[in-house]
């Protein structure tokens, strides 16, 4: 032992007990959390079209079930650029990772508004029966979710563009990452069991 | 383990199931049983007792005379004995208790079944439960509204549920028959009633600042002046 | 020592903060001045977007109160007063590409009481902040127990209103789950946790002191809507819809208060379960680690899958209000039920998450204090892990009488009366692990078998509530007030005892006075007793629960039940006396008072603020009382060993 060990210093390595890195499990842990929010939701929905029966869509209500189509491909489309940003940073293409990120986040973005303008044509309200709460509920929480993602989006592009993440250190784009996916992933359960099934 | 300390054991855990069981006899645990149900419900908690007693005694046995036997003085620096576990006692806890869970799964279920069966031909009752009131309709005469619950004694009666505004639940200790009103829900309760008398009817699930005051009462009569009551015409 | 100084090439880490700048510029600096103009800041711009949507969209009317309410005080209020305290600094910088300093440690420990009151990252302060948080909370909920009583104490109406009454029961219930039981485990956890498992600390300190902070915002909250017109939330903790969506206005401020306190657990558990996967000591298996660090490992994953359950129950009782949705309107195409399905789906693990920690915390105690390893030590861990699995599938045995589909019940009360089997193994192993033990009851250990002893008589009645016939019988009775009062202040708050007075000296490193424990303890247990047993009695009678007012004929027992809870209620001034003069005069306290073997006994009282000079090696199970020559770690390299060789022969 040295005499410095008397006085003040920084904490010790802590021991990596796993191989897993923190963060991410950190994120993925929490993306468990967050299917079991998206649970609940289903689970209204399960008690709302199943066990009450309602007709779905209740009519005289239609959905756009193209343009949300659409709107679920550029969605999909945008994990696909998230995945090419991140895989940019880990060979130190930095160019790379910054036209991902900004066009993951243009598409993003273009999803988002396309949900609010459905909202504003679709032609019921939360309020209009199960049916209308269930269909806001749903497209909304995810909406708050792909609001999240894009605000995560943003942070990670703003550090991109001043000069942070390497092929060393790019744990941030791999943790914003994963939560796009997620958003992406539960997209697609959202629109087949809102608008197609 | 010598043989006077098993004695001793014993000794506390029949003491613990004597006092045990004076606590689960000498006060009326149940207040009086006025159906059918009532009776197979009875025997079930009953049954429950038994075996609770019967564990309750050997905790506290043990519990007891580990406290009585096994202290030490504070300042007493020894260790016990390192004994890490016993694969067979550990068996042996685990398949008792689920063989006595099993056994009270399977009385509770049988219970269930007859309870929920209604006889042939049942008097059908429509309960209607609203903030803080109650009120019954007799379907099988003319719709009849009463803000007491008539019954024939002796006839299985099906309780059809009705609630208008928010959850209530109907409950008549007597009977030992719950059951919530959900308002969109129609839940039936069946219930025999065995006795002449008149029972409180108490809602059991908060309603609303009114709940402590939403009562009403049954009044089990015998079929004859039943009938009688029940053709006469206007609410009552 | 020269490994860590190597990996951290940080400069001289600062002991504590530095001052706060003068003048004007400390307007800007994280504290609580900072909180005070930010908190009605952000209410400024919660309540505007709240006016601008409503104006945009057209609705009238434009200036609606209970939207802003909910909005802009009980969403970005708290939001504004989080940022004020700086619980978010870090994480700005660091979003917008500011340069920031990772392995900055000036958030971390406490020179001064100043350092208990402003975001910690240390877990060691965070662990003290939950506890007196909790302890408050408490107190809060025991004041309004105690009205309750004195209301119960005659038939009739004595000194309240039917809305107030409801009020009062439901505040205190929601209090002492969310506010009390729940985090104190989770403060105990934080403190005592990381030292177990030998690390410097949570493997995220910021977000742990953002669950901290969680806390009292929740607690204020349900607290203060006694304080809105149409009194305090009053349809119980469990808040059924559809009633509770027609409650005045305080309703919302118990939807908010869980999702703020849900949020903290959610965090915190997340916060262990990463600590406990990742930062093990080298050594730390999983089957070398205490049931302490078994048992949060269990409750966390509970909590962060089950928490959002509630959270989603209580968000649709609030759309159903503010947004007028059919969740739960049959009207519109809503199902009733729905909510307590979603509710119990949570709430029902959640009696788990409220007693799995004490487990833990009975199981260390119990070990301790016989000087004996832990009787069946995999079992033990392997029924946690059973009644983990089990809790998810129990919850509608809360509904046998709900008017849910009858068939539910059966398979129900079968998975629910099987929980016994590993609760009775619990039960067992801590009978066994005393049997022949070397037994020294001091205060922790009399709370530790005070609380083997009346669980059982909880789990026993919980037996009774699992067959369905009986339940249809007692359910929403005093039964049942006596069957959770039994888990949850002879289960929880038992061992919440134990785990206070057993790391007190660790925590202050200061002796409780061990004569005023047992006192308490003996208090506590008699009055205890006397309060809830007769509960039994008077709910298979008759007598509902949840009512101000009674039949005459459960008067006396009413009354003695009244004057036996104010006896309790004054056995918890004997704790409080005994902590604030211990605390300040208590003799100091060994690093090693019970010669226990777990890592936290084996740095200084209270520990180090980085608790390890170095990462300990862990040798050894945690549990080899009385087992000659067995070590669970070795500290500070070889030659803190050889010393201990020496002592000990």
């Amino acid at each position: 032992m040295s005499a410095h060990a008397e006085a003040h210093h920084g904490p010790p390595i802590a021991n990596h007990s796993s191989r897993v890195n923190a963060s991410i499990l950190g994120m993925l842990l929490f993306i468990a959390s967050e299917i079991m929010l998206f649970g609940a939701f289903f689970t209204a929905y399960f008690f709302v079209r199943v066990v009450n029966g309602i007709p779905w869509p209740q009519p005289p209500f239609e959905l756009p079930v193209f343009v949300a189509g659409v709107n679920t491909a550029i969605l999909v489309t945008s994990s696909f650029t998230m995945h090419w940003a991140l895989q940019s940073i880990k060979r130190g293409n930095r160019a790379g990772l910054q036209a991902g990120l900004l066009l993951t986040f243009l598409m993003g973005l273009v999803f988002l508004l396309t949900q609010a303008r459905e909202y504003s044509r679709v032609g019921f309200a939360p309020h209009d029966g199960a049916f209308g709460t269930i269909f806001y509920c749903l497209t909304g929480l995810h909406g708050a979710h792909v609001f999240i993602g894009l605000s995560i989006l943003l942070f990670m592009t703003i550090r991109a563009f001043r000069g942070h993440f390497s092929p060393e250190q790019h744990h941030g784009v791999e943790i914003g990452g994963i939560y796009w996916h997620f958003v992406d992933v539960m997209w697609i359960v959202v629109y087949s069991t809102v608008y197609l099934l | 383990m010598r043989r006077g300390s098993i004695v001793q054991l014993i000794v506390i855990g029949v003491l613990a199931g004597a006092i045990a069981s004076a606590v689960a006899l000498i006060p009326d645990w149940l207040p009086s049983s006025a159906s059918r149900e009532a009776g197979r419900i009875d025997f079930v908690f009953w049954f429950v007792t038994g075996i609770c007693i019967f564990v309750f005694s050997i905790v506290t046995a043990v519990i007891v005379y580990a406290v009585w036997k096994f202290r030490v003085k504070p300042d007493d620096d020894s260790d016990g004995p390192p004994i890490h576990g016993h694969t067979g006692l550990e068996i042996v806890w685990t398949a008792i208790p689920a063989l006595l869970v099993t056994a009270i799964a399977i009385v509770s279920a049988i219970v269930l079944a007859k309870d929920d069966a209604a006889g042939a031909n049942p008097l059908r009752v429509n309960v209607y439960a609203q903030q803080f009131f109650w009120s019954y309709g007799y379907p099988g005469y003319r719709n009849k509204l009463s803000s007491v619950l008539r019954l024939p004694v002796n006839r299985s009666v099906v309780l059809t549920m009705h609630a208008r505004d928010v959850i209530h639940s109907f409950w008549v200790p007597e009977f030992r028959q719950k059951q919530d009103l959900v308002p969109g829900i129609h839940a039936t309760l069946h219930i025999t009633p065995d006795k002449v008398g008149t029972y409180p009817v108490i809602c059991t699930e908060l309603c609303g600042f009114g709940h402590g005051l939403m009562r009403s009462r049954v009044v089990v009569m015998d079929s004859t002046a039943f009938e009688k009551w029940a053709e006469k015409k206007g609410t009552s | 020592m020269t490994t860590a100084v190597e990996h951290h090439d940080v400069g001289p880490v600062r002991q504590g903060l530095p001052p706060p700048p003068g003048g004007l510029r400390r307007v800007l600096y994280p504290g609580f001045l900072r909180a005070a103009w930010m908190t009605p800041l952000f209410f400024g711009i919660g309540s505007a977007i709240v006016v601008l949507c409503r104006w945009w969209g057209g609705w009238h009317p434009i200036w609606f109160g209970e939207i802003i309410v909910l909005v802009g005080a009980l969403i970005a209020a708290p939001i504004g007063f989080l940022a004020g305290i700086g619980a978010f600094d870090y994480w700005v910088r660091y979003s917008i590409g500011a340069p920031t300093e990772p392995e900055d440690h000036s958030g971390h420990g406490a020179y001064s009481w100043r350092d208990y009151f402003r975001v910690n990252t240390d877990h060691k302060v965070i662990g003290m902040q939950y506890l007196a948080t909790t302890i408050f909370f408490f107190l809060a909920g025991g004041l309004l127990a105690m009205l309750v009583r004195a209301e119960l104490a005659k038939p009739g109406m004595q000194f309240f209103d039917n809305q107030t009454y409801n009020g009062l029961f439901s505040v205190h219930a929601s209090l002492m789950i969310f506010l009390f039981v729940i985090p104190a485990f989770a403060g105990l956890a934080n403190f005592v946790v990381p030292l177990m498992l030998g690390a410097p600390d949570m493997a995220f300190p910021r977000l742990n002191a953002l669950s901290y902070w969680l806390l009292p915002i929740a607690g204020i909250m349900m607290l203060s809507s006694f304080l809105v017109p149409g009194g305090a939330f009053a349809s119980g903790w469990t808040g059924y819809a559809p009633l509770s969506v027609h409650q005045p206005l305080g309703t919302i401020f118990f939807n908010m208060g869980v999702q703020w306190a849900g949020a903290s657990s959610i965090m915190t558990a997340l916060n262990f379960l990463v600590t406990i996967i990742t930062m093990r000591a080298p050594g730390m298996t999983f089957w070398r680690m205490p049931l302490l660090v078994w048992a949060n490992f269990t409750t966390s994953l509970l909590v962060v899958i089950a928490t959002p359950f509630i959270a989603g129950s209580q968000f649709f009782v609030m759309f159903d209000r503010v947004m007028h949705t059919h969740f739960f309107d049959v009207g519109g195409g809503g199902y009733p039920l729905g909510y307590q399905h979603i509710f119990w789906f949570y709430s029902h693990p959640a009696v788990y998450i409220m007693m799995l920690p004490g487990f833990g915390i009975a199981s260390e105690v119990i070990s301790v204090f016989s000087r004996k390893p832990i009787f069946g030590y995999r079992l033990m861990a392997l029924s946690l892990m059973a009644i983990l699995v089990l809790g998810f599938s129990v919850w509608a045995h809360h509904m046998f009488v709900s008017g849910m589909a009858p068939w539910l019940r059966v398979p129900m009360m079968i998975t629910t009366l099987m929980i016994a089997v590993p609760t009775g193994i619990k039960v067992f192993s801590w009978l066994a692990t005393i049997w022949e033990g070397k037994i020294n009851f001091a205060t922790p250990m009399l709370w530790a078998v005070g609380f083997v002893s009346m669980f059982v008589i909880g789990g026993l009645s919980g037996i009774y509530l699992g067959a369905v016939p009986i339940d249809i019988h007692v359910s929403d009775t005093y039964f049942v007030v006596a069957h959770i009062h039994y888990v949850l202040f002879g289960g929880s708050l038992f061992t919440i005892f134990a785990g206070i007075y057993y790391w007190f000296p660790k925590m202050t490193g200061h002796q409780y006075n061990e004569k005023l424990g047992k006192l308490h303890f003996w208090l506590t247990f008699i009055g205890f007793n006397l309060t809830f047993f007769p509960m039994h009695l008077i709910g298979t009678q008759g007598m509902p629960r949840r009512v101000s007012d009674y039949a005459p004929q459960f008067g006396n027992w009413n009354l003695f039940i009244s004057v036996a809870s104010f006896f309790l209620g004054a056995s918890t001034i004997v704790f409080l006396y005994n902590m604030v003069i211990s605390m300040r005069r208590g003799a100091p306290a060994e690093a090693n008072p019970w010669r226990a073997l777990t890592l936290e006994w084996q740095v200084s009282s209270p520990p180090p603020v980085f608790n390890f000079d170095e990462i300990p090696q862990v040798v050894g199970n945690p549990y080899e009382y009385g087992v000659p020559g067995a070590r669970h770690a070795v500290l500070n390299g070889d030659r803190a060993a050889t010393e201990t060789e020496e002592v000990r022969h």
